[in-house]
This record gives structure tokens, C-alpha cells and sequence, in this order.
């Protein structure tokens, strides 16, 4: 979208602009919660611990750390109840293939149980909030309103069939239940869970580069720098200094994934230059290991100025904090405070988890603020919501380039385009997934999952709940089958885990 | 020393596999593998501008 825009020259109006930042600001509180609660939650928190609880003691727990309503001894005993079924009938449901009783979790009781019954709470509260994307995108996931040049649905405070003064009410309603939630829960439950793993504030750091193209754009110029979550580079953990972003400075090599570039698999290429032609050579399935020393991943080599760099809410929140981002500085001191651990806890595994958190709260608090800005526009009278002046492809040059900078909650992600006689002749996706789970490149340097295992301990290689920590502090998720062999490369036992 | 493979580790615009070298109880190696062929790139080449984002955003 973004990317053709940029391409045509096109600006979008005003109402767009806003619509776009709710749907991305929804998006992330909900996509946030449940990567916390439901894909990375049970990495710390044992479900069959809960029930070792005491229902009283764990809602004098919770009555401490806040004051969500749900907290009586009754509820905890209830919740611990479901548990206690689920267990006795030997089907787990959405708990099975967990390491329970594994020597690495940490909680007392009480916290677990704590964590479950907030674990179910955040399924139901997530299914409420997302309707606020759904309203404006017509459906969730994959909204369905968008349109080069705009969105598609009219905004009139004064019709029945379009965003009115309701929908304003309807969507607020859902923004105060978003930031309910948390500040109440989630960030609460954050900050309990992590004093007792501190020790992963030193591990999983990974590669030493963080990258934003910035969010929620403040003005309607293409690609622009003006953003609430401000763009910028960071080179080497260095704090005191954010350098801005250039999209010439991202390339993709294929030296070690399957694809064939016309000229030099080890040659780094701006998108715009970029290849996708397969050109797989790995085993033939089923396989033990893949051949590392050559091509392995379908993933290209993407790198930031020639550096294996990390995208997602660390990042964010780190080029966030390095500008002096008011808000995002407060509530990441009060976080390292509340911890008692200095910046530098910030580059790892907890920091990760940590600054999803974070940056979950700051994003619900804005909701509102954008809700009221859609309405204060529109009560000026501004009722445009596309820009039509390039629609036809008549108004269009015969050749044209663009990209599109936007910040996904799992992290950076940009298309590049190029336009030929008013058809697409190239176009390049570099995606979160893509910069996070990158292989090595041409030069050897790791891609950030693969630097950040390094040095991970992990105490029963058949049940590596630790590098499952470190990978989905990312926001990956799903079933792994984990196959443990011998250094000969027999295989000694094959599980499932979540 | 051991090593592991967790394949399929999936995330949502694909699959992904890790293989860690263990030794004396800490990852000494690891390496990470996207085990699907994404190739939507190839399904815009030559589409209307105005469609591709209709199509990619199911990435």
C-alpha cells in the first residue's frame, strides 16, 4: 500500500492517516497480550504448579501487585478448580505438551495460578477488543478497507452508514477496556514474573543492531519520519546515539538461502535490484540435519548497512527511549526500576519480553487520544477519507519506484516496488520474520535467533524450554517436534513440546 | 555434545526449524531455518499496483 503510494506520489488524506494508526494501534495491544498470555507465558509459568496454590494466598498476591477486580479467594478457587479437571482427565487441552515440573520454572504456586487464571481472562478480553479493527477493516485479520490513496469507508458524524459519532463511542468503550486490561493485568503480571527470572536479563541478547522505521504517522507525507514511535538506527547497543534510517542501506544476500541470484549469491542487494527465484538444494525430506555450511533457510540474509540487525518492540522501544520519547522513557525507567536492573537488562531475553510489555501500554494509552483526533476532525468538516487525483493508471509515468516503511507489531517491515507500463515488475517484501530469523550472510555473521542462543544454558537437552524462551521472546509461536540426537547423529528420542 | 533440531518452530508468513550445538550444558552453535517457500513476490510480478496490497498483506 505504502509502497505503491510512495511509487504514484500519492498523499493520503487526514481521516486515512488516523484510521490507519488505530488499526495498527489495535493491533499491536491485542497481538501483544496474546503473544504474552497464550505463546510465551507458559515458558515461565507452570500450569500444573498452579495447583499446588492456595486460592486465599494467591488473592492476597494479587491484591498487591493491583487492583484488577477479579481477584477474590473464590475466583483464584475456581479457576484453580478447571485446572484441577482438565488435569485429573488426563487431556490438557490448551495446556498439553507443556515441560511441566521442569527444574527452570521458578514461580511459587501462587503466581501461578495467578498467571492461569489471567491467561484465560486475556482469551476472552482479546476477542472484544479486536472488534474496534474489525469495525474499521470490515473483518480481522486481513482488514479488507484499505485502498491506494486511502480507505474505502466514508466517515460522517451525521449517517447511519458511516464512521458517526456511535462508531466514535463504540471504539472508545473498547480502548478503556484495551488499557484496563493492561494496567492492570498484563503489565502487573509482567513485573511479577520477571523478579524471579532476573537471570535472563543476561541472557539472549543476541546481535548488537536495533531497527525502526518508525509508527503512527503524525503527518501525511510518504514515508514519513514524523511518527509517534520514531524511527532510527542502533549501532552496537550505543544508547547515546540514533542514527536515521535509509532505506538504501538494506540488502538481502542469498550465499546461504535457497535462492539464485542471475549474477552472485554472495552479493548484497537492495530490494529494488532484489531476487526470489527458488532454487532449493537442502535434503530430500524426511531429513536428520540440514547441510549448514552451504544454503539452509528459505530466509534471505537481510542486513541493515551490512549488519545482522534485530526488529520488533525491543528495537522500537529502544530507538524510542535513545530519542527521549517522554512517555516511553518514563515507563521503561519505572519498569528497570520496579526490577531493580539498569538499561542494560533492556539486551535480552527478559529485555525483549519486557519491552513488548511496555510498549503495550504506552500504544493503549493512545488509543483514546486517536479516537478523539478522528473526531475532532471530522467535526471540522473533514470528511475525506481517499485521494483519487492517480487512481487511473492514465495519470501514472511510464516507470516508477517506491517503498513502503511500516512497523508490524512483530517489527519492521517494508515493501519495495518498481513500476513498468502500469504493471508491477518487481516488488520485495522484507519482512519481521524475515530481518529476526535471517541466516548467515555471505560474510559468516549470524542472523539475531542465531546469535542469540549463543551461550544459553540449557539443562535437559530433551527438554530445551530454554532456547523455546529466547526464540519466542521474538514472538514466533506453535508446536515444535524436537529431535535429540547423539553427536554421531543417531537419533536417541524424538518429543513434542508447545 | 548434542544436537538438536525443533522443526517446525512456525511463525506466521512461514515455518521455522532451529538446530543448536549443545555443549557442557550451553548452546555453543545455532542456526535458524525458514522451511517454507514464501513466493508471493512472484504471484504480483505483472498484477495492477492498485491489488498487490490485497494480496501481500496475507503474508
Amino acid at each position: 500500500m505504502r509502497a505503491v503510494e510512495n511509487a504514484l506520489g500519492i498523499t493520503i488524506p487526514e481521516n486515512a492517516r488516523i484510521i490507519r494508526n488505530l488499526i495498527s494501534g489495535i493491533q499491536y495491544v491485542q497481538d501483544h497480550v496474546i503473544h504474552f498470555y497464550h505463546l510465551h507465558a507458559l515458558d515461565w509459568v507452570d500450569v500444573t504448579g498452579a495447583l499446588k496454590a492456595d486460592p486465599a494466598k494467591t488473592a492476597a498476591l494479587a491484591q498487591t501487585i493491583s487492583d484488577w477486580p477479579n481477584s477474590s479467594p473464590t475466583y483464584f478457587k475456581a479457576v484453580q478448580g478447571k485446572v484441577k479437571a482438565l488435569v485429573e482427565s488426563g487431556q490438557l487441552g490448551i495446556f498439553s505438551n507443556g515441560y511441566w515440573g521442569h527444574p527452570a520454572y521458578k514461580l511459587p504456586p501462587e503466581a501461578n495460578l495467578m498467571a492461569v487464571a489471567h491467561y484465560l481472562e486475556a482469551l476472552e478480553w482479546q476477542k472484544d477488543v479486536i472488534r474496534m479493527q474489525a469495525y474499521l477493516g470490515a473483518k480481522n485479520p486481513h482488514p479488507q478497507t484499505f485502498l491506494v490513496g486511502g480507505m474505502s469507508m466514508p466517515v460522517d458524524p451525521n449517517s447511519q452508514n458511516a464512521i458517526n459519532a456511535g462508531s466514535l463511542q463504540f471504539m472508545l468503550d473498547l480502548a478503556k477496556k484495551a488499557h484496563d486490561f493492561v494496567a492492570k493485568v498484563y503489565i502487573p503480571d509482567l513485573l511479577a514474573v520477571a523478579s524471579f527470572y532476573k537471570e535472563w536479563a543476561s541472557i539472549g541478547g543476541g546481535v548488537p543492531n536495533y531497527l525502526s522505521y518508525g509508527e503512527f504517522q503524525l503527518d501525511t507525507k510518504s514515508n514519513t519520519t514524523n511518527c509517534w514511535l520514531p524511527a532510527g538506527f542502533i549501532r552496537n547497543r550505543d544508547l547515546s546515539k540514533v542514527e536515521p534510517v535509509d532505506h538504501k542501506k538494506v540488502t538481502e544476500d542469498v550465499a546461504h538461502a535457497w535462492y539464485k541470484y542471475s549474477d552472485d549469491d554472495n552479493k548484497a542487494k537492495h530490494p529494488w535490484e532484489g531476487e526470489s527465484t527458488p532454487n532449493y538444494t537442502g535434503p530430500k525430506p524426511p531429513y536428520e540435519f540440514l547441510e549448514t555450511s552451504k544454503k539452509y533457510s528459505w530466509v534471505k540474509a537481510i542486513r541493515y548497512d551490512g549488519l545482522s540487525t534485530e526488529v520488533g518492540p525491543l528495537s522500537r522501544m529502544l530507538v524510542a527511549y535513545a530519542s527521549g520519547h517522554k512517555r516511553v522513557k518514563e515507563v521503561v525507567d519505572m519498569v528497570l526500576g520496579k526490577l531493580g536492573v539498569g538499561p542494560a537488562a533492556l539486551f535480552s531475553t527478559l529485555g525483549r519480553t519486557a519491552a513488548r510489555g511496555i510498549e503495550t501500554l504506552v500504544t493503549a494509552e493512545m488509543l483514546p487520544i486517536w479516537i478523539n483526533e478522528l473526531a475532532a476532525n471530522m467535526k471540522k468538516g473533514d470528511l475525506k477519507i481517499h485521494n483519487g487525483e492517480k487512481w487511473e493508471p492514465s495519470t501514472w509515468p511510464q516507470e516508477a519506484k517506491g517503498y513502503g516503511f511500516h512497523e508490524a507489531p512483530r517489527g519492521s517491515l517494508c515493501h519495495w516496488v518498481v513500476i513498468k507500463d502500469k504493471k508491477v515488475a518487481n516488488y520485495q517484501c522484507v519482512v519481521p520474520g524475515g530481518w529476526n530469523s535471517a541466516p548467515r550472510d555471505a560474510k559468516g555473521q549470524r542472523g539475531p535467533f542465531e546469535e542469540s542462543l549463543i551461550g544459553t544454558p540449557v539443562a535437559d537437552p530433551k527438554k530445551p524450554i530454554e532456547i523455546l524462551r529466547t526464540i519466542h521472546s521474538f514472538d514466533p509461536c506453535m508446536a515444535c517436534a524436537i529431535h535429540i540426537v547423539d553427536k554421531e547423529g543417531n537419533e536417541l528420542i524424538k518429543v513434542r513440546a508447545k | 555434545m548434542a544436537k538438536i533440531a525443533i522443526d517446525p518452530v512456525t511463525r506466521i508468513e512461514g515455518h521455522l526449524r532451529i538446530e543448536v550445538e549443545i555443549d557442557g550444558g550451553k548452546v555453543k552453535d545455532a542456526w535458524a531455518s525458514g522451511t517454507m517457500w514464501r513466493g508471493l513476490e512472484l504471484i504480483v510480478k505483472n498484477r495492477d499496483p492498485r491489488e498487490v496490497w490485497a494480496i501481500l498483506s496475507r503474508i
